[in-house]
Formats: C-alpha cells, sequence, structure tokens
C-alpha cells in the first residue's frame, strides 16, 4: 500500500515538473555557422553565462526574422576580433519583442544588446535601463544626425545607429509597358502623379494606379510635408491645425474616394498593399527602402518594378527614420557590451550590413554596398533622398495620437464624419496628448 | 499515524503540485491584476495609485460599453451555436452508422489545429475579393459579403468560426453523455408513437443535460475570453475593428499597445465579474433543467 502511493506521489511529482519545462531557460553558447535561432516563448532569459574564466556570451535581441543571418555575420565577426565574447543572436516576432523587453527589464534579466526603436525609447531611458553611448565608443559624424537625435535623450546619446530608411515611390514596369506610359521621374509633380495613376487604373481587371493605405510614415506623412505642412508644430502642437497639412492629407486619401485610383481601407485590411503590388494588382505606390530587397527576392514581382524618387510637392520632402543598437545598463557584462556597441559603431560592421541586410546601413560610405545588391534598380534614390528627408515625428505620447489619427482619418475616409469635423476633432484631441507630456 | 489521518496527509500531497500551480500561476496573478486595476502603470515605471479613476473612466467610455455588448453578442451566438450543433451531430454519430470512428476523428480535428492557424486559413476564406466563401456566392449570383469589414458583420463571422472548431470537442462530450442513455428508453417511446423530435425533446435532451450544462459553461467563459480569433482575423488594421472589439482585445489594446496597464487591468476585472455574473446565473438556473438520476 505505501509502495502503491509512493508511486503515485513520484507521478504526480513528475507531472508537477513537467509542466513547468515549458518555461525553461534557454541556454546556448555558440553561434556557430548555422544561425543558432532561439524563439524561446518563455519569459526568462540568461543574460549570460561565465562558463571558464573569460568566457562571455551576450545575449543580442532583435525582431525581424529576414535580419537575422546578418545579425549573426555581425556576432560572428566581433567574435573573430574578441575570442571570448560570443554573440547570441535572438529573434522575437516584432508583436512579442517589447512586451518580452519589458518583461525582462522588470525581471532584471534584459538581454545585453538589441535592437532599439524610437516608439519605446523614452520609457528605457526614463528607467535608466539603456547605457550611455559617448564619443571614445562612437564617431557620431559618420551617421546621419537625424538617426542620432532619435536616441539622443537630453544631450545624452544611448543608441549606435544602424540604419536609415527614405521613402520612395514604388511602380510597375509591366503595367506602365502594356498602357504604353513612360516610366516615372524626377520631374514628376503631385498633378503628374494622379494623371498617370488614373491612366493606369483599370476597374475591370482589379489593378488600381496608386496603393493608398492607412499609412503615416509610407503613406501620407510625405506628402504633408511636400506641401509645406508638418504633424507636430515645433511648440508641440498638433499640426493638423494647418491648412497645408489638411491639404495634403485630403490630396493622398482623395485617391480613394474622390479620384478611385486607389482601392478603400477595407481591402487594404484585408489584403495589405505589399502583398497587392506584389501580386502585380497596383501601378504604384509609396515605400520604404526596407521593401526593396524583399520585393527584389520575389519571383512574383522581381525585375518587373522599379523605384524612383518621391514627386514634388511645393517642396520635396521624404520620412526617415532610422533603428539603434542599445546596450542594457544593467547587464553583467557592462565592459562587453561596451565592446560589442562599439564594433557595432565601426566602418566594418556596417560594410557586412550592407552586404547582408535589407535595411541600409547608417555608416557614411557604406551605402554603396547595399545600392550593389539591387543592380538593375534605381535603389540609389534612397540614399539621395536622405538630403531633403525629414525625420518622423516622435514625442512620448506618440502612441495615443497614432491612435487618435488612424480613428478619426478612417472614419472620415470612410464617409462616416467630413473634413471639417475630422480635422477639428484631430487638432483638439491631439493638443490635449500633447499637452500631458508637459 | 492512525489510518484517517495518514489518508489525509496522502490526499493533500498529492493534490499539493496542482495547488501550488494554481496559487502561483492563476490567484497571485489575478490579485495583483485586481490591485493594478486602481492604478497607472506604463509597464516600467512605478505604478502610481489613482482609486478608482480607472473604473470611472471604464463606465464612462462608450468604447467599453460597446465592448461590452460586442463580446455579449458573439456569446450569444457561438455558445448556444457551438452546444447544438454539437449536440445535433453527437446523436447523429450515436446511431449505428458506418466509418463512425473516421467521422468522430474528422469532428474532432479542429481542436488539435492551433488557434492561430485556424484564424489564418479563416481570415483567407472569408477574404471579400479574393475568398472562397464570396466566390462559391458569386456563382450563385449572390453579390460579395464583406464579412470582416463590416462592422455588423464581424462578430457573426467569428462566431462562425469558434462554432466550428469547438463543435468537435462539444460532440464528443456530449456523445459520451448520449451513450449512458438506456437503449429501451426510445423503444418505450417508439411503442408509443413518438416522432424522432418528440425522442429528442423529451428523452435525449433531459438525459444529456448534465453534459450539455458542463459545455454550455465552459463554452460560455471562452466565449467571454475571446482573444485568439480577434487578434490574427481582425488585427489593428481593419478600420471597422474598433467597432466590434471583445472585451479582452481592448485589454491587449490598454495593456500592450497603449500602455496603460492599470486601465487595462480595470477592463479584465470588468470582464471578470461579467463571467462572473453569468455562470453564477447558469449555476442557480441550473436546478430547472438539468436532470441527474
Amino acid at each position: 500500500m505505501k509502495q502503491r502511493r509512493l508511486f503515485s506521489l513520484l507521478l504526480v511529482v513528475l507531472m508537477f515538473v513537467m509542466s513547468f519545462s515549458g518555461c525553461a531557460k534557454e541556454e546556448t553558447y555558440e553561434n556557430s555557422n548555422g544561425s543558432k535561432e532561439n524563439t524561446s516563448g518563455g519569459t526568462d532569459n540568461e543574460v549570460s553565462k561565465t562558463i571558464n574564466q573569460d568566457e562571455i556570451t551576450l545575449v543580442f535581441s532583435i525582431w525581424g526574422k529576414v535580419q537575422e543571418a546578418s545579425m549573426v555575420a555581425l556576432g560572428e565577426a566581433f567574435t573573430e576580433k574578441y575570442p571570448n565574447i560570443k554573440i547570441d543572436v535572438q529573434v522575437t516576432p516584432w508583436g512579442e519583442y517589447w512586451t518580452k523587453l519589458e518583461a525582462g527589464a522588470i525581471g532584471k534579466s534584459m538581454p545585453d544588446v538589441f535592437w532599439m526603436h524610437t516608439n519605446e525609447i523614452n520609457k528605457y531611458v526614463k528607467n535608466d535601463l539603456l547605457m550611455k553611448v559617448n564619443d571614445s565608443m562612437v564617431d557620431f559624424s559618420k551617421f546621419p544626425e537625424h538617426v542620432t537625435n532619435l536616441y539622443t535623450y537630453e544631450g545624452e546619446k544611448y543608441g549606435v545607429p544602424k540604419d536609415f530608411d527614405t521613402i520612395a515611390l514604388f511602380y510597375n514596369k509591366e503595367i506602365f509597358d502594356a498602357a504604353g506610359e513612360p516610366y516615372p521621374d524626377n520631374s514628376w509633380d503631385w498633378d503628374k502623379l494622379l494623371e498617370v495613376a488614373k491612366k493606369l487604373n483599370n476597374e475591370e481587371e482589379g489593378i488600381f494606379g496608386f496603393l493608398a493605405p492607412y499609412e503615416p510614415q509610407a503613406g501620407f506623412y510625405p506628402f504633408v510635408y511636400q506641401n509645406g505642412g508638418t504633424i507636430l508644430t515645433e511648440d508641440k502642437t498638433s499640426g493638423f491645425a494647418l491648412p497645408e497639412t489638411q491639404e495634403a492629407v485630403k490630396f493622398y486619401f482623395d485617391m480613394i474616394n474622390e479620384h478611385g485610383v486607389s482601392p478603400n481601407l477595407d481591402y487594404f485590411a484585408e489584403n495589405g498593399n505589399d502583398t497587392a503590388f506584389s501580386s502585380g494588382k497596383a501601378a504604384m505606390m509609396i515605400n520604404g527602402s526596407w521593401r526593396i530587397l524583399p520585393y527584389a527576392e520575389n519571383e512574383m514581382i522581381a525585375g518587373k518594378f522599379d523605384v524612383e524618387v518621391l514627386p514634388l510637392g511645393k517642396e520635396r520632402a521624404t520620412m526617415s527614420n532610422g533603428l539603434a543598437f542599445s546596450g542594457s545598463n544593467i547587464s553583467d557584462h557592462p565592459e562587453a557590451v561596451k565592446e560589442f556597441l562599439t564594433f557595432l559603431a565601426s566602418e566594418e560592421a556596417h560594410i557586412i550590413m550592407g552586404k547582408t541586410s535589407p535595411a541600409i546601413p547608417a555608416y557614411q560610405g557604406t551605402q554603396q554596398y547595399w545600392n550593389e545588391r539591387l543592380e538593375g534598380y534605381n535603389a540609389d534614390v534612397f540614399t539621395e533622398m536622405l538630403e531633403y528627408a525629414v525625420p518622423v515625428p516622435t514625442s512620448q505620447s506618440k502612441q495615443k495620437w497614432l491612435e487618435l489619427l488612424k480613428l478619426t482619418l478612417s472614419s472620415y475616409i470612410q464617409g462616416d464624419i467630413n473634413e471639417e469635423e475630422a480635422f477639428t476633432y484631430i487638432t483638439e484631441e491631439m493638443n490635449e496628448i500633447l499637452e500631458t507630456e508637459k | 499515524m492512525r489510518r484517517r489521518e495518514s489518508d489525509i496527509m496522502w490526499g493533500l500531497l498529492m493534490v499539493s503540485p496542482a495547488i501550488i500551480g494554481l496559487i502561483i500561476l492563476n490567484i497571485i496573478p489575478f490579485l495583483n491584476s485586481v490591485s493594478l486595476s486602481f492604478m497607472e502603470h506604463d509597464g516600467l515605471s512605478d505604478p502610481i495609485f489613482v482609486g478608482l479613476d480607472n473604473y470611472k473612466r471604464m463606465l464612462e467610455s462608450k468604447e467599453v460599453v460597446r465592448s461590452v455588448g460586442s463580446t455579449l453578442w458573439y456569446a450569444l451566438l457561438s455558445v448556444p451555436g457551438g452546444a447544438f450543433f454539437g449536440l445535433v451531430f453527437a446523436v447523429l454519430l450515436n446511431d449505428k452508422i458506418k466509418g463512425k470512428g473516421i467521422f468522430r476523428t474528422v469532428f474532432f480535428s479542429p481542436m488539435v489545429v492551433a488557434p492561430a492557424a485556424i484564424a489564418m486559413i479563416w481570415k483567407w476564406i472569408f477574404n471579400t475579393d479574393f475568398g472562397i466563401i464570396n466566390y462559391i456566392l458569386s456563382i450563385v449570383g449572390i453579390d460579395k459579403i464583406k464579412w470582416l469589414t463590416t462592422p455588423n458583420m464581424i462578430i457573426p463571422s467569428l462566431a462562425i468560426v469558434t462554432i466550428w472548431s469547438s463543435m468537435g470537442y462539444n460532440l464528443i462530450i456530449l456523445l459520451a453523455g448520449l451513450q449512458g442513455i438506456p437503449d429501451h428508453y426510445y423503444e418505450a417511446a417508439s411503442i408509443d408513437g413518438a416522432s424522432p423530435f418528440r425522442k429528442f425533446f423529451s428523452i435525449t435532451v433531459p438525459l444529456v443535460s448534465p453534459m450539455l450544462f458542463f459545455v454550455l459553461v465552459t463554452s460560455m467563459m471562452n466565449a467571454i475570453k475571446q482573444f485568439d480569433l480577434f487578434y490574427v482575423m481582425l488585427g489593428s488594421t481593419s478600420p471597422s475593428a474598433s467597432k466590434a472589439q471583445t472585451l479582452l482585445y481592448l485589454f491587449y489594446n490598454y495593456a500592450f499597445r497603449m500602455h496603460e496597464k492599470g486601465y487595462a487591468s480595470a477592463i479584465v476585472i470588468l470582464a471578470f465579474i461579467i463571467l462572473l455574473l453569468i455562470t453564477a446565473f447558469q449555476f442557480w438556473y441550473e436546478k430547472k433543467w438539468v436532470h441527474y438520476e
């Protein structure tokens, strides 16, 4: 009888232990030639393990599986210089990345180095979680100022610029050829854009002249700035009070309702602008530099498209954003983190990224390696446009007013409210939200 | 130790892992949520105590009221629907037909597929321009229906997916219940000239009612907690999504996109209270319709 009970107890304990195996800590020590991918869904993140005296492993956290190989290449190049420090690249999908990072921060076991984004940096800096990046580690003169600024807070820098992006015009060459229409060039303006969009729009075949999804950065923002408007004024009030901003937003979304050359929001919700373009259902659209390599590798659209600078409004403008590498301020291995960050700020690292990443490396002069991979396409325009690029507007309460913009503008586009109501409401509410930051 | 005390000790020992798990993974986080609901918390900085502010904001919010409505409507469509179809197919499968085992496997298979996978496939099936349902309808001459982009159609579409996927699970449980009903009841009823419908409502339903009760209670709980279907099928890009959000999707929005974890916790407590009331009602009503032998 006793034996049976002991056995049962053993089974129960076994069951108990097994049910926790899902939360096991993932420890990987090497990143040999094959990329050792680690998408642990658990909340534990072993920061680093000291195996023997000097060997250290730094956890390097990123989102975007498509860039994993590139990051692993960086890690390997670094380990060649510092053989006792290994880099463990961990990919977490965008949707869960910030939740996981936050959980790590609270649990005091953040990754050592990770990608940082302007949407989130404020929180981390306020809570002293990011390592300060100083001039001895990074030569900031080699990086686009606007990217560095995105990661500067009260004069201190908290990120090593990784890449920059700009927005350009993408067009489907086959559709242009079929209609005998010359390709876009840098003489185009808004009127020309609309004219050609109307010509190439073909309802019967389900081909749209111009895709105008609800997208801020890769959508209506560039038009706003081209028209002399702005999203956020210098004294942090809503730019939607300006007629220039309103005009531009109206021009963009009129593509859907007024001119019928763009699908409506429902279509985009179900199909997405990427799918529409790569399936050959759109003559033109605007999109970011991060999309060109994926399209070039997508056999459905490869070779059938090209890019051009954005059409001219009252002035030339495009949006630009950039990611940075940040180091954890609570890492067990601050020295190693510093070394890695310094490496990531070097020309060598950016050359590696230029050769392997879909994003344009930020270090001056390394963009050519990226351009080289895009032979046959007009990819130089992305770097050219940096000259007149506007940094993507951001503020502490960005998420809130972005949500406000989306909901209100969506109602306007679908005809639930008219433009006056929409812009007045946006201006009022946005200013209220921005007030809370002061 | 006397025999009885020894039994009790062993009993407690055996259930202790489950109880510990329950406390650590369910009870403590729940109490945490309750306390968070009285605070403002962005996730990283220290929480700030705000008393009943979150609750006041919630009760005055049109968005929350609409969300409660959407969630209840979804529950009303999917719970009886899932239970009903589960029961109908269970009855059909209870008969002596060939290939019973195969049918049961087929019906049960949605349960072993990941919810996210189910959602992705159904999202394409419901696609307005390229989905298969609208394609078939167009052959018959019916206009395209905007399943996931018309605010009023969203909840019914989600309910359809839920009924489809939960039917199998309900079926298995109800089938077990059906097999406990002695055949001679049906025989006696046949002799008295009862129609199949009469037999169903007067014999089958009452005798399977304990199982049916279980199915209704658990389905209701899942319905109120609906999140993953909505998240995958609608996500944040659909302009109509905000008009039909379920309570827990609203929670997710506030907790992880707007970083207002205090307010989000209040929403979760609201969901909990609603579920508590519904379940209490179900248990009270149980006495009136569930027959135990």
